[in-house]
């Protein structure tokens, strides 16, 4: 199955202008590894803005009646806060995640449309910027990150606040959709002889999954979103209380994309933490087949609980049973999740590295998420839950003790593979037990704030409510992540230079990607491998360990050889060039699309204040630019 | 150093947390969820108790079995490669019906209190229309003709029905030992009710608003009074009264005041203020004291706003000596002097029942609470401040100052209004004096 022979003679011609290194060769990438860096450092970027919120957030609560910002900044802060951990730092480290992994685990050299990947980053950052540097003007967004109408309507959100957010939610939703095709055509169309899908990776299984979510439920909030926007700018009324309005239909709208979105965000880090616990256990994920029914499961029943987000507003009894009985149903597709991950550990030889530490954090902490998030699925008991830190501590244990300790995990875990060095074990444990014990001083007394009735979202409280010990507790197990989290920064930044070498296989891991070099040539595969099992790697290595051991299903696509799986540790050094392999040419169209969205977006700015001339001048140059370069973009040859 | 430090020091700390939060259980928890103060709550309660104990028994289970697992198939020097497992199917059955049971126990209960707890109000109650504002609330009795706001009556033993809407933005009703909360959406009206227990006659609890509602979310508060139910009559009796220094007879400028329903006042409060309609006052009067309020040397810590007076920027001078000058005949021809409404356009907001009749013709068209018998709440601005004279005088001189993004405007001569409409030192506005002699008035409406 060599491919080589098939390719076409390789000529070297644009891409040696653009060069492999510089911030030029950077803008112009569209390598799926080095687009995959670009999110991850700007995601981790953001995370840290968001974290610096959330630490001037718990600063403002550590004591009664503080005010270390003002009402107004303080609402800004939540907002950009949930926003931006969000939308800005959690689904783009998935993402970095979705591009730098999908290729190497089913043996592809690259996405199906790598300029759109490049186009998805660049709308993303410079979405991202849109969104997060009015903070610094104090106009950043301040309806909260659900955005409850009509609260964000014109009559009771006059500035432009709520208008950064609603087009950069906008502007990011097309992000999310161009990506999102790109990883379906891609995991569909470019898996590796014998990749059949019941031998795909649990990472990129779970990743295949959330692209479906993505798909299904970008286009709800993009809806309720032009709604508003229409509202906001051309007198609409579709939230519009004197005319009439139900606010309810932006709740609902919002929730049908808000909680498939929830598993937009937690199911990458399910799949990160089975790829993380399987490699440092020796041993195959339990159930395989399990485990991807009921990622599948709960993405589609992720569609079908929205309204328990509602439970105090009013359905009726028969809606808040309906959505009781599915939201409780959801939890048994999660409980297996954890009992498989139990049992993959059983009877396993466990290494207690950094990112073995936080996979098994992560099952640790998502249960207690889970066992709250079943506490609020029962209507009745909820109305004395929502809206009070009880669902503080409930999301945060989800998404941080979740999505945030999986990413960790997978950043440990690949950072090998991504870099060619090592993080420092020693700084990492560390990093590990600092933030776990700061992550759960933070977020565990919340459980006790809420149910002793704090609300959220408050930007102050009263003296004497009972809530001061728990609210100092919060904020000092902030400090604690504050201080785990620069242990990370510096980890992250010493080890990227001066880390431990790592081998191809840097943790005896046993899937594609680890057969690669690390890092991985631009080409990632000199030989497109032939696929017979789940764990190839690990075929090859302990025959003797997996003989007679049936992976998965026998299909007519199996190689009767079960070891012919051809590594390639063998080819690092060589270029595409050398080796006749056709790359993408660099360019940067893409970047200039995505300057072109943000510039037309930014036209409707300059009418919230009056200047029609002006805003129409600026959207219609973007059209112009976009328009341009698309036609440039799609008449120029790929490779 | 060894790897083993950053663990032990997690067993450290784990330790202490668990110490803190035994700590922490000594405490009062004025607001606590966990009451059966009221046939809802104590629905909600049993509710709550099921799911924390299966939820406890699922979180020690699983976490048992993870750190067992954890630490039984550590990495042994020279141990060979474990057997590859993948799967096995009666397990894999196991763990997904198990907890579709524990789910089951979960939903059975849960559905018959939804049924229970969401049926129409039994016959009787006593209805309250709760209307939010950014950032206070408004509590009517259509049965009483009261108006009032921020805190709430409710007599023990009677069902309350609220029926809940808003004026504005989004809001959420929430006395947590009362119950749970029920959102206000606007253009709906939403259900709610429960009936306090006997026992807690003479009592006071905190609210809150629990929707994001805008700037001051925080400082949109209330407070709930169960009274006993002769206590309750004649609170509302009196409330229904015009306002203490009023010229005029109530009936003849008030909206209609609905019917009352068939409760034997005069059995319950025996003595006190009969419910209507009562004698016209005479100007500079001090009417009625005679109507129940809830004495406020019975507020517990809890229930008396601590909030600061803002500093800094937002600091509001007020020379508090002129407080004991006000006069409150003056503060009154101030208030409804209507040649006098673009320095003090208390009326084109507020209703003050039997003063001035004619600029707000009906309680909807008030965009701001109703303050005839203001004097006997004890708190106001949304429940973030006591209602006294220092206080109050501080508000009415730059109330956005006081609150963030308060709807009263700036009031005050020379203060600067910080309105993203206006922003500007005030050219025309109340001086001290005349601040002094609001409040003089404002406090004798009791």
């Amino acid at each position: 199955m060599a491919t080589t022979a098939a390719a076409p003679a390789f000529a070297p011609g644009k891409a040696a202008e653009y060069g492999t290194s510089g911030v030029w060769s950077w803008i112009t990438t569209v390598d799926h590894k080095r687009i995959g860096a670009l999110y991850l450092y700007t995601a981790l970027f953001f995370f840290l803005f968001g974290g610096i919120e959330a630490g001037i957030i718990r600063w403002q609560l550590a004591l009664p009646n503080q005010h270390v910002v003002s009402a107004e900044m303080y609402n800004q802060l939540f907002t950009m806060h949930g926003t931006t951990m969000i939308f800005l730092a959690v689904m783009p480290l998935s993402a970095a995640f979705f591009n730098f992994l999908i290729p190497l685990q089913i043996g592809a050299r690259d996405v199906a449309f790598p300029r759109l990947n490049a186009f998805s980053y660049w709308v993303y950052v410079l979405g991202g910027l849109f969104m997060t540097i009015p903070i610094f003007f104090n106009a950043a967004p301040n309806g909260g990150w659900f955005g409850y109408a009509p609260l964000t309507t014109m009559q009771f959100s006059g500035g432009l606040n709520i208008d950064f957010w609603v087009m950069g939610l906008q502007i990011l939703g097309i992000s999310s959709l161009a990506a999102a095709f790109n990883f379906i055509t891609t995991i569909i169309n470019m898996r590796a002889p014998g990749m059949t899908l019941m031998r795909m990776p649990m990472f990129t299984w779970m990743a295949f999954v959330v692209q479906f979510l993505l798909v299904l439920a970008f286009p709800v909030i993009t809806i309720a979103l032009v709604f508003l926007l229409f509202d906001r700018f051309f007198g609409t009324n579709f939230y519009a209380i004197a005319a009439g309005a139900d606010p309810l239909l932006w709740q609902h709208l919002f929730w049908v994309f808000g909680h498939p979105e929830v598993y937009i965000l937690i199911l990458p880090a399910f799949g990160l933490v089975s790829e993380i616990l399987p490699t440092y256990s020796r041993k195959p994920l339990f159930g395989y087949n399990v485990m991807v029914y009921s990622g599948i499961m709960i993405g589609f029943l992720g569609f079908g609980v929205w309204a328990h987000h509602m439970f105090s507003v009013g359905m009726g009894a028969m809606a808040d049973t309906i959505f009781a009985l599915t939201t409780m149903l959801i939890g048994i597709p999660t409980g297996v999740k954890i009992f498989n991950w139990i049992a993959t550990m059983w009877g396993g030889q466990i290494r207690f590295t950094t990112a073995m530490k936080f996979g098994i954090g992560l099952v640790g902490l998502f249960t207690i998420g889970g066992i709250s998030g079943v506490m609020h699925s029962s209507p009745p008991a909820d109305l004395q839950q929502t809206d009070t830190y009880f669902i503080v501590a409930h999301f945060h244990y989800v998404l941080f003790g979740g999505s945030i300790m999986g990413i960790f995990g997978g950043i440990y875990h690949y950072f090998p593979k991504i870099t060619g060095r090592y993080l420092d074990e020693k700084l990492g444990s560390w990093h590990f037990w600092i933030n776990f014990i700061g992550m759960n001083l933070t977020f565990f007394p919340m459980h006790y704030s809420g149910m002793l009735g704090m609300p959220r979202r408050v930007y102050t409280y009263d003296s004497g409510q009972g809530w001061e010990t728990f609210n100092l507790m919060s904020s000092i197990g902030t400090v604690l992540i504050v201080i785990g989290t620069a242990i990370f920064v510096v980890n992250f930044l010493r080890s990227r230079k001066h880390g431990a070498i790592a081998p191809n296989d840097a943790w005896g891991a046993g899937t594609l990607e680890w057969s690669i070099p690390s890092p991985p040539p631009d080409y990632n595969f000199a030989e497109i491998p032939v696929v017979t099992s789940r764990y190839p790697l690990w075929d090859l290595k302990s025959p003797d360990k997996t003989a007679g051991i049936a992976h998965s299903a026998p299909d007519s696509l199996t190689i009767t050889d079960a070891h012919a799986v051809p590594m390639h540790e063998e080819t690092g050094g060589k270029t595409a060039a050398q080796l006749g392999i056709p790359m993408p040419f660099p360019t940067v169209k893409p970047a200039i699309a995505a300057l072109a969205i943000i510039v037309m977006f930014s036209g409707l700015l300059f009418m919230h204040v009056g200047k029609f001339s002006v805003a129409m001048a600026v959207t219609l140059s973007g059209a112009v630019l976009f328009v341009g370069t698309l036609y440039a973009w799609l008449t120029s040859p790929l490779e | 150093m060894s790897q083993k430090r950053p663990r032990q020091l997690a067993s450290g700390v784990c330790i202490a947390m668990v110490a803190l939060v035994l700590v922490a259980c000594g405490q009062q928890y004025p607001n606590t969820t966990f009451t059966n103060n009221t046939d809802f709550n104590s629905d909600i309660y049993a509710l709550w108790n099921r799911l924390l104990l299966l939820g406890t028994i699922v979180f020690v289970f699983v976490e048992a079995l993870l750190l067992f697992t954890v630490f039984k198939f550590r990495r042994r020097e020279g141990a060979p490669a474990p057997r590859q497992t993948h799967g096995n199917a009666s397990l894999e059955i196991a763990w997904t019906i198990i907890p579709a049971l524990i789910l089951a126990m979960i939903a059975v209960p849960t559905v018959k209190t939804i049924w229970k707890t969401q049926a129409p109000a039994p016959a009787g109650a006593i209805v309250v229309q709760v209307i939010g504002h950014q950032w206070w609330w408004e509590f009517r009795y259509p049965q009483y003709g009261v108006v009032t706001a921020n805190e709430l009556y409710l007599p023990v033993g009677r069902t309350a029905s609220f029926e809940l809407t808003t004026r504005d933005v989004l809001h959420s009703f929430w006395a947590p030992q009362l119950g749970g909360k029920r959102d206000l959406i606007t253009n709906h009206t939403n259900l709610l009710w429960y009936t306090p227990r006997d026992s807690l006659a003479g009592s006071v609890f905190n609210g809150f608003c629990t929707e994001y509602c805008g700037s001051s979310h925080a400082n949109m508060r209330l407070r709930v009074y169960t009274v006993t139910p002769a206590q309750f009559e004649s609170w509302a009796a009196h409330q229904a009264n015009p306002a203490a220094l009023s010229p005029a007879p109530a009936a003849a400028v008030n909206a209609p005041v609905p019917a009352k329903p068939a409760v034997n006042t005069a059995s319950l409060a025996g003595g006190l203020t009969p419910p209507a309609p009562p004698p016209p006052a005479p100007v500079g009067a001090v009417a009625a004291t005679e109507g129940y309020v809830f004495p406020r040397d019975k507020l517990n810590a809890w229930n008396v706003p601590m909030t600061p007076f803002p500093t800094g920027s937002n600091e509001v001078k007020f020379d508090d000596s002129l407080l004991a000058q006000g006069d409150a005949a003056r503060g009154h021809e101030l208030v409804g002097n209507m040649a006098n409404m673009s320095k003090a356009p208390c009326l084109t907001c507020h209703i003050i029942k039997g003063e001035y009749p004619g600029v707000l013709k009906n309680d909807d068209m008030a965009k701001a609470p109703n303050l005839t018998h203001f004097a006997t709440r004890h708190t106001f601005a949304g429940g973030v401040y006591n209602t006294d004279a220092r206080t109050l005088a501080r508000w009415v001189k730059n109330a956005p100052h006081m609150k963030p993004g308060s709807l009263m405007p700036t009031l005050g001569l020379g203060e600067y209004n910080p309105d993203p409409l206006v922003r500007k030192i005030m050219a025309t506005g109340l001086d001290d004096r005349q601040i002094a002699d609001i409040v003089a008035y404002l406090m004798s409406l009791k």
